[in-house]
Parts: structure tokens; sequence; C-alpha cells
């Protein structure tokens, strides 16, 4: 707990801890998926980021960045844009490949296009994808960029031969602890549906929120990397070393993936402001020390407008 | 700003323009490109600024104007830079076209984009436009690139095209994408695909949604509801040869 909780910062009456989130460079890359409507878009992209909330366990992060109108998609027709991020850029292309191949290749009606055209660093997506053609697959160069047109049974899968690739950001993150479950959830509802849809942003866990966050490496079991943050866990209050204030019942944790560091401080202004709410007693951060992620987003800078 | 060329006065003979674009140009002055070597059909030998007028800074970009049916050849070799033509152009235009856009408001004579005599390899790059009709062999041997035809293309179209893209507005003469090896020809209009092409099904291709999207976008085409969402009829051919291309005509069915 920072001993600076005196140095009084609240919003709504919501203390803001003295503290930051700790996060780390990955590398993302951005796909437009389209389909004849927007339920099929929706279909792929779900299925394109399912188990994607942790590189921990998932080997990929992803999150669906926003909808994208017709008016906005190449082909014109309904889109979704959808962020992916790894650790290395060699994991990127090999995530991309798996799961597009699996998930948007399968989707019927769908076409699936870079959506990171200036990335000077690409990976060739569609470059490996087309020997599911078997042959068959033709290639089309369209505005200097190379597409594939691979044949499938219901008609033709369009994929770009390559993906720009980014330096982004990954684990923005805060916590909210508050008096009840409930009411943790409720902040956590609104935090992360503030932050929904903003460019350059997505929430890679289950409804934007975590309710496990992990600490680095494990008490008992020395192979582990992460267990459980126990210094959060309101059971463990009387065990471990606590560092939850008195009357916090339960904690939620909102983690936040970015194109860079000034779109994750932005989302994450929003999103603290709109979880301090009643029944919210403190909006803390997941950190490491400092020591493994070189990006740090103090919460009181952001909240008062600097940047984090 | 770009560079004008304004023809100075009626062409009384056939001239070859071959070489006024090819190779780099693009920041080449007005007075520069003047010198370019032009060939008159009866009198030989000449320089572009004998026949054009030039004026304005280089910027890439180039706008002929004047009656040119007898200019032949213009943007042949072309591989960088935007040549744009104010009305009809004669023979060969994009001849061989490697990069860069050419877009011409109005009629191209007979083999726009195609091959050089004696050559396999027509056009390998680039982007030809053609706002009018075009004549006989346009794009025939493409190897790469796109050309466009807003209104009739004339027989033979694509003739033994080795990839690429060509659209067509309206009708297509006969014999088109005959002895292809891949490649496409989208058309809009009334097409008659050679014997040697085979009706394989009925479908939206979405690769052509995105290039027309951009054709509308970027060179303000009159793409319609119906071509982006119509259904198209593909044929594949030509099997005298690889068999890899098609025909795709767009049916109101």
């Amino acid at each position: 707990m920072s001993p600076s909780r005196s140095d009084v910062m609240k919003i709504r009456g919501v203390f803001i801890e003295d503290t930051f989130a700790e996060a780390f460079t990955m590398r993302v890359a951005r796909i437009i998926i389209t389909a004849r409507s927007a339920r099929w878009v929706r279909a792929a992209a779900l299925k394109l980021t399912g188990f994607a909330t942790s590189v921990i366990g998932c080997k990929v992060e992803a999150g669906i960045e926003r909808e994208l109108p017709a008016k906005e998609t190449p082909d014109g027709r309904p889109g979704v844009s959808v962020l992916m991020m790894t650790m290395g850029k060699d994991d990127l292309g090999k995530r991309l490949i798996e799961r597009i191949g699996q998930t948007v290749l399968t989707c019927p009606t769908t076409a699936c296009y870079d959506g990171l055209p200036e990335a000077p660093d690409r990976v060739g997506v569609g470059s490996a994808l087309r020997f599911f053609g078997d042959g068959f697959q033709i290639s089309k160069v369209i505005a200097g960029q190379r597409f594939w047109r691979i044949p499938v049974m219901e008609g033709e899968f369009l994929v770009q031969e390559k993906f720009g690739m980014l330096k982004g950001v990954g684990g923005g993150n805060f916590l909210i602890l508050a008096r009840s479950a409930d009411a943790a959830l409720e902040a956590a509802e609104a935090a992360a549906d503030s932050m929904s849809a903003r460019p350059g942003v997505i929430l890679p866990f289950p409804g934007g929120v975590v309710r496990s966050g992990s600490k680095v490496g494990a008490r008992r079991i020395k192979s582990m990397i992460a267990s459980t943050n126990d210094a959060f866990c309101p059971t463990l209050r009387a065990v471990t070393a606590s560092a939850l204030p008195e009357g916090v019942n339960s904690v939620l944790e909102i983690v936040i993936n970015g194109v860079d560091t000034n779109t994750i401080a932005s989302a994450m202004k929003t999103g603290i402001d709109a979880a301090c709410r009643d029944g919210v007693v403190a909006i803390s951060a997941g950190n490491y020390g400092g020591k493994l992620g070189p990006h740090h987003f103090y919460l009181r800078k952001i909240m008062s407008g600097a940047s984090g | 700003m770009s560079i004008l060329a304004k023809l100075k006065g009626p062409l009384s003979q056939r001239v070859d323009l071959s070489e006024v674009l090819a190779g780099s140009w693009a920041t080449l002055s007005a007075r520069e490109l003047s010198g370019r070597r032009v060939y008159l059909e009866r009198d030989g030998g000449a320089r572009l600024g004998d026949l054009f007028e030039l004026a304005g800074s280089p910027e890439g970009r180039i706008r002929f104007v004047g009656q040119l049916d007898q200019a032949d050849r213009l943007g042949a070799v072309l591989t960088e830079g935007e040549v744009i033509v104010e009305g009809n152009v004669g023979r060969e235009a994009g001849l061989a076209q490697a990069g860069g856009r050419l877009d011409i408001n109005g009629d191209a004579g007979p083999r726009a984009g195609a091959a050089p005599p004696g050559f396999k390899r027509g056009m390998t790059g680039g982007e030809l436009i053609v706002r009018g009709s075009a004549g006989a062999e346009a794009g025939g041997g493409m190897r790469r690139g796109l050309l466009v035809i807003l209104r009739a293309a004339g027989d033979r179209t694509g003739l033994g095209m080795i990839a690429g893209t060509i659209v067509v507005f309206g009708a297509v003469g006969a014999d088109a994408g005959l002895w292809s090896k891949r490649g496409s020809i989208v058309a809009f209009g009334q097409v008659s695909p050679p014997p040697t092409y085979f009706y394989a099904c009925t479908f939206q291709p979405t690769y052509l949604r995105l290039l027309l999207t951009r054709l509308r976008s970027s060179y303000g085409l009159p793409v319609q509801p119906r071509h982006l969402n119509g259904q198209y009829r593909r044929y594949s051919g030509d099997m005298a040869e690889l068999g890899k291309g098609e025909i795709l005509a767009w049916t109101s069915k």
C-alpha cells in the first residue's frame, strides 16, 4: 500500500493510489475483417480473438478494436478491426497465420486485410495461407499491394499477402478496489464500456475485465511464471501481506493493450474516471517494482491530465 | 502544378512517341522533356518540342492536350508518374507499360497496353485507364498491371495474357482472352468467351469489390452498386493454354 495515501487524490470520493501500472513493449498487428453482413464479421472476429487474453498461456493477446462501417473498409462491406499482440516479431507472424487460417479463412463470406499499411515492418500472412489453395490460388496486385484469392467451397477467400507490424504496448492496467463484488463488477463494466471502441486500444480479457490478476512467479512452485496476486486477494487479507485498504472485499483489474503509450494513458484516464463510483474505495495498479516493463503509467499523473 | 504538353498544330502524319516517357522522366523539366525524340512517319526524327508546347514544372505528372489520334505509343514502357491525355490517342498507347498511371480521357487505338511486336510480354505493371473505347488486342500479352476500358473493347482483348487484370465496362469484342495463361478479364457488358473457355460457376468475387471500390475512389470511375453487389459468371481458360485465366462476366441473373 502506498505510504502517500494521505496525499489525497480523490475522484468522486474514490481514492487514487500513488502508484503506477507497469507495461511491456509488444509487437502489434491490426487485422481488418470484412464480410457480407455484420453477423459474419462478428463470428470471425470472436473466433479470431478467442483464447487470446494473455501471452502467458495463449501465446498472443488479441481483441476487437472497433467495428467498422462499410464506408471505412477496403471492400465496402461491414467490418471490424482487431489488434493482435505478441512479445516478438516471429511469434506475431506465426500467430497471425494460425489464427487467420483457422478462424477467418474458415468463416463464410469473409476477407482479411492489413490494417497497418504504413508500417515498414511486414510479415507474410497471405503468402503462407495461399498454399491452402493447392496451386489453384490466384494472386492480384491492387494499388501496389498483393492479395491472394484462395478458392474455397463457398467461393473465394481474399487475404492480403503481408501485414504491417508496429511496436505496441501491453499490460497497461488499473485495479478497482471495491466494498463488494457487485460494486467492483459494476465499476469494471462501466470502465470497460467507456474504453471500448477507442482506436488503438484493446481490452484482451473477457468483457475487458480480469478477476485473477497475477504476480510474477510463485511461492510454492518455482517453475511457475505467474501465480495469484495474493496481495490483492481479499480472502487472503489475514494470511498474506495484503495491499488492500480496510473495507475492500473485491478487486477487479482492467488490462489495456494499445498501439502506443499515449493511447493507453488516454484510455486509462477514461476508464478510471468511469470506475470512480459508489462502492469503490480506491483505484490502484499492478506493477513489478518498475524493473520488468519499460512503460510506467502513473495513475495520478494520468488523472491530473499529464502524460502517464 | 504539372507539365502541360499542348499540341502546337494538327498532326498531318503519324508520330511515334515511344521514347518520350520511357525510362525516368518524372523529374525532368519541360525544357528537358521538349528535347526527347519522336519519330514522324514521313519526316523521320524530331523532338517533342517541335510538335508540342511544354510548360509547367515537373511533379511526376504530365498532361497532353490536343488531337492525338495519330500519336502512337504514348506512354510506352512507362515506369513512373502520372500521364493524362485529354482526348483520343493512336495505336499502342501504354505499350509494355511497366509502372505509373496512364489515364486517357478518350479512345485508344489498337493494342493499348500490349506487347511490342515480336515480344511476348505486354504491360508488366502500372495502371492504364481508357475512358473511351479501345481498339483490338488491348492488353495483349499482359503480364501484370491493370487495364480499364470504360466503353467498348475491340476484338482479341487480352490476347495471350500471362497475368494481370482487364476491366471493361462496355461490350467486349470477339475472342477475348484467347491463348491466355492466367489473368482476369472482367466484363460488365456483352462478352462471348472463346470456345476454349469453360463455364465454372456464378459467384461474387470479393477481390472485385476491393478493386472496384478503389477504382471509384482513385479515378472516379462510374462503378455502380450492381457492379459491386452483382453476380459474375466465371469462365476458365484458355484451355488451349495453361487454363488458369478467367473471364468474369457480370450477370443480372
